[in-house]
Order: structure tokens, then C-alpha cells, then sequence
């Protein structure tokens, strides 16, 4: 048997198409607006990628979460690493030749690449997973938006010498690249099991794009306080809110919380 | 630099790497991470409900590397931007690594027994108490070794990478080595010690680990005890060696002085590879003619 239960399609309550035009808009609006109100106004609104970033976070976690229910048990934190590992030459290359555009190129390169691995995935190395290269493509789209939304933060801008500069130069590219690979691949895997849910899966998304935007903050902290301070306060605030709403999931959807016990009887097993 | 003073270097980088091994592998083994984790989660399907911490984050070596490269970011902003001491700065980089490892294992903590629920898996509160303190001072301590391994690296050796790119490699090779060589303590003979030593995972006994302790229900802590002993510190060697010697090569042999030396280094890796090779087959030879190979029912009775 799979570890995620019989191989089936991933019952969602909020559809998946709702999440990724969630993803994909949340994410630009905010790299975008991160990008030009920092020029604008200062660096008080980097905080702005990063929040877009979350809204990727988000899509790529529901991505994972039903490509995954297809019985690729212990491959799920694989997917995470494939969807970032193909975001960050997607993101890079973006950036580099799109200029104003550089986040919509990014995007629309990460889309190929991701479709040109699901096909291989499932034509040549026969994985048969129905969703597979729509999947891939949304996994490296929400990894591409990820890197860009976070490096945007870190960077204050999203052109490229200012990336190289900032993100890629110092080795914190490699901080974004783990922080969003595993934001991505985490909130499926913590709730792995036949009894698992959309909102609770999401739940932990929130949490762990708040962790991300928590470290963002940190690191901003190194160029600017101003900009620190927004990012660490928001994160804050969302890792606060969005634990709240999963403990409350948590007891929602288990057999039973308990302070301390002993285990099921026989009878109560049967 | 003087030869001596890189030696006692890599000595004291080897001596850091020996605790960062040691706790990587305990603090797995509290939770139940990487390979052990696909029986704990596979228990409550065989009718078989627990206390063990189910700590399903990633595998070892991803979840090693977020730990460490948050350390070694949080740590190089606070050494060049902020200007403070290497010490604080790598002890609050440690800090800040292990309360985001903290909230990790806890959504797994909660969400895997939740996904179980028509299994019966109840979620103990007390479980998460006494096991989240555990696993977060053991990834304080992995992450605080690793940046200063890495932080050695950078001062003292001159290795050009930035410490948060280094501190996120040696997070992947500790948690690879954690993964290969001290799970397979926990996970073959703690969770199956009801089980015939040398009998191997029969597919009936699959999700059947121990659940009850010495005295009252088995728990993480339990095993963190016995794995203390003996798969711990066995980590601990081997990603201390895996430091030393693959640094001690180049700092005999300095490649920088001239080509001929640079490919001395290489030819005494590969004779330490030789020499490793020769050893485990002389050790698993002689573990062999000890204690097995193990006997089919025919030579049992012949016996």
C-alpha cells in the first residue's frame, strides 16, 4: 500500500484553479507592487515580495498535495526539491533577459520546463500519474514565483545585478532555495494520510510561508531595519494566526486530542 | 599558513563535527525522521496505535540543510551587518534555526496521527511537550557545530564560499551521513526487538514496531536512550572522519604549492578509500562468521 492511501484523485473543497490564479496574481501583484513602492517609497514595503511568495507558497503546496495523493508516497519531498530546483533556472534566467518583464518571463520559462519534465515523467519514464505534467508545470510556475517573491524582498528589487548582489553573491540564494523547497513539499507531507484535508494542508502552508517571511526579515535586517521590521512583525502576525487556525483544523479532524492517555483498547480499535 | 596551525584547525573542526553527528542522529531518532518514520507512520494502519513522535519534515538531509543555513544566514548578517562577536552570533543563528525546526516538527507532529483518523490514533499533548525540547536543543547544538565548522573553514583555511552557501552543504552531508549510518541502529533492531536478531523485516511484521517500554509505553525519549549508545556516537565518528580526513589530504598535500602535490592529495584520498574498503569487508566478514549467517529450519534440526 502507498504511504498517502490508495492512489485517487485528491478531493478538494476549495477547486484548483481558484488556488492558482490565487497563486499566480497574489505573487505578481506583490513582487510587482514590493518592487516599484520600495523605489518609490523606501524600503518599508519590501516586505511586499515576500507576501506574494506566500500566495506561491500556497499554490505550489495544493499542487504537490494532488499530484501527490496519486501514491507517490516518500517521493513528496522530491517533488518539493524538482519544483525549486527547476524555479531557480527558471527565476535566474527571467530575470536576466526580461528586464520590467522579468517575473512574467520567469514565469512562462518555468511553465516549459515544467511541462517538458511531466512529459518525460510520464511518457519516458512511464510514472502514470494522470496530472503529471499540468503538476510539474504548476510546481516549477509556484517554485519560479517563490524565488523571485523572496529574492525580490532580500534585494529590494527584482532586477538582476541587484539579486546577484544581494541574494546570489553572499550564498543566500541557497537559504531561499531550501526555505521554499521546503515550505513547497512540507505542508503535504506533515499531514500525509488517507484522512487528509485541503484546508488543513493549507493551514500548515501559511505557516511555513511565514517562517520564510520571518528568515526574509532577518536577512533584510543585514541592508535595512526599516524594512526588517514590517517583514518580521507581518510574519509574525501570520505564523500566529495561521498555527491558531490549524490547531484548531488539528482537533477538528483527529481521532482525538488528548493531554495524556494510554493507547485505543482492542475494543475500541475493532 | 603554518601546517600545524591548519592541523589543529581541522582538529578542532573534526571535534565539532563528531557533536554535530552525534546530535543530528539523536535528534532524528527522538522524532522518528527519515527511513524508522515509514513504520512509525505505518503502525496505526496494522492496528498497531502509539506514543512515538511522528516527525515527518523531510528527509534528513533537506531538513539538516534548512536548520544550517538559517543558522549560517541569521549568523553572517548579525557578524557583518551588525558587527557583533562570532560567538552570539552563531549561538543566536543556532537559536533562531532550532525554533523554526520547532515549528516544523510540530505541524508534523500534529498533522500526520490527524491524517489517521480512521486509524484511531489519538494525539498526545504530552508527547509533543517533553519531545519538542529535545529536538529543538538537538538542532541548536547540530547547527551551532555545523556554522562553526564552517566559520573555521572561512577564517582560518580560506575556503572562498560564503558561510550561509557552506553551512547549507555541510547541513546536506550531515544529514546524509545521519541518515545512512545511524537510523539503521534505530530502525532495524530498536523498533523490531521483538523480533529475532538477524531475521530481517518479514513483510508480516511490517508496522509491528515495540510500543511498550521498559517501564509503561515506549516513546521518542526511549529511544533517543538507547540510540545514544551506540548509533549516535557511531555518527558522530564517521561525519568526524568524513570531515577530517577529506580536509586533512589537502592540508598535507597543498594542491596551491604545485600540480605534482595537488595529485598526491588525490592519490592519498584514494588510499584512504582502499584502506576503508579493505577494513569494512575484514569487519563484515568476521561479523558474519560470528554471528550468522542465519540458519534455515533444515540445519536448525540437523543441528
Amino acid at each position: 500500500m502507498a504511504a498517502g492511501g490508495t492512489p485517487k484523485k485528491a478531493g478538494s473543497a476549495i477547486p484548483p484553479k481558484k488556488i492558482m490564479v490565487f497563486g499566480i496574481l497574489g505573487s505578481l501583484i506583490g513582487i510587482y507592487a514590493g518592487h516599484f513602492l520600495t523605489i518609490m517609497f523606501g524600503p518599508v514595503f519590501s516586505f511586499l515580495g515576500v507576501l506574494g511568495a506566500i500566495c506561491a507558497i500556497v499554490w505550489g503546496a495544493d499542487t504537490v498535495r494532488r499530484v501527490c495523493s496519486y501514491g507517490i508516497g516518500t517521493g513528496v519531498p522530491s517533488i518539493g526539491m524538482l519544483a525549486i530546483g527547476m524555479g531557480i533556472v527558471a527565476a535566474l534566467f527571467g530575470l536576466e533577459i526580461g528586464g520590467i518583464a522579468g517575473p512574467v518571463v520567469a514565469l512562462v520559462i518555468a511553465t516549459i520546463i515544467g511541462l517538458i519534465i511531466g512529459l518525460l515523467g510520464n511518457r519516458i519514464m512511464k510514472m502514470g500519474v494522470p496530472i503529471m505534467e499540468t503538476a510539474t508545470a504548476e510546481i516549477a510556475a509556484a517554485g519560479t514565483l517563490t524565488i523571485v517573491g523572496v529574492s525580490t524582498s532580500m534585494a529590494g528589487s527584482f532586477e538582476i545585478y541587484n539579486i546577484v548582489s544581494h541574494v546570489v553573491a553572499n550564498g543566500f540564494i541557497a537559504l531561499v532555495f531550501i526555505i521554499g523547497a521546503i515550505a513547497i513539499l512540507h505542508p503535504f507531507n506533515s499531514n500525509l494520510g488517507p484522512d487528509e484535508k485541503q484546508d488543513r494542508t493549507l493551514a500548515v502552508a501559511f505557516v511555513d510561508g511565514s517562517i520564510v517571511m520571518i528568515v526574509t526579515g532577518i536577512v533584510v535586517a543585514g541592508v535595512s531595519i526599516a524594512s526588517a521590521v514590517p517583514t518580521l512583525v507581518i510574519g509574525l502576525l501570520i505564523w500566529i494566526i495561521a498555527f491558531t487556525k490549524y490547531y484548531s483544523l488539528v482537533k477538528r479532524d483527529a481521532y482525538k486530542v488528548v493531554g495524556t492517555g494510554l493507547l485505543p483498547t482492542e475494543e475500541e480499535l475493532s | 599558513m603554518e601546517p600545524l596551525i591548519g592541523m589543529g584547525v581541522l582538529a578542532l573542526m573534526g571535534a565539532a563535527a563528531a557533536i554535530a553527528g552525534m546530535s543530528e542522529d539523536l535528534e532524528s531518532d527522538v522524532g522518528s525522521q527519515s527511513n524508522p518514520n515509514s513504520q512509525v507512520q505505518l503502525a496505526p494502519q496494522m492496528m498497531y496505535p502509539h506514543r512515538i513522535f511522528n516527525k515527518a519534515i523531510s528527509g534528513e538531509p533537506p531538513s539538516n540543510a534548512l536548520m544550517c543555513a538559517i543558522g549560517g544566514t541569521t549568523a553572517a548578517i548579525l557578524m557583518d551587518s551588525m558587527g557583533m562577536s562570532v560567538l552570539f552570533s552563531v549561538a543566536i543563528g543556532a537559536l533562531v534555526a532550532a525554533l523554526a525546526h520547532g515549528s516544523y516538527s510540530t505541524m508534523s507532529f500534529f498533522g500526520r496521527p490527524a491524517s489517521q483518523k480512521r486509524f484511531k490514533q489519538p494525539i498526545y499533548l504530552d508527547v509533543l511537550r517533553s519531545h519538542i525540547v529535545a529536538i529543538m536543543a538537538f538542532a541548536f547544538v547540530t547547527t551551532f557545530s555545523i556554522v562553526i565548522i564552517s566559520y573555521l573553514m572561512i577564517t582560518a583555511l580560506g575556503h572562498p564560499f560564503p558561510l550561509a552557501l557552506l553551512a547549507f552543504i555541510w547541513g546536506i552531508a550531515v544529514g546524509a551521513i545521519g541518515s545512512s549510518t545511524g537510523d539503521v541502529h534505530y530502525g532495524a533492531e530498536r523498533q523490531f526487538q521483538n523480533t529475532e536478531f538477524g531475521a530481517g523485516l518479514n513483510a508480516a511484521q511490517s508496522g509491528n514496531i515495540v510500543r511498550k517500554g521498559e517501564a509503561g509505553l515506549r516513546n521518542g525519549i526511549d529511544n533517543l536512550w538507547f540510540c545514544s549508545r551506540f548509533g549516535g556516537p557511531a555518527t558522530g565518528i564517521a561525519f568526524a572522519m568524513t570531515v577530517f580526513l577529506s580536509g586533512w589530504i589537502t592540508l598535507v598535500f597543498d594542491p596551491s604549492i604545485s600540480l605534482t602535490i595537488g595529485w598526491l592529495s588525490v592519490i592519498a584520498g584514494l588510499i584512504i578509500v582502499l584502506i576503508l574498503i579493505i577494513f569494512n569487508r575484514k569487519l563484515e566478514v568476521s561479523a558474519r562468521n560470528t554471528y550468522g549467517p542465519y540458519k534455515s529450519d533444515k540445519e536448525e534440526v540437523a543441528a
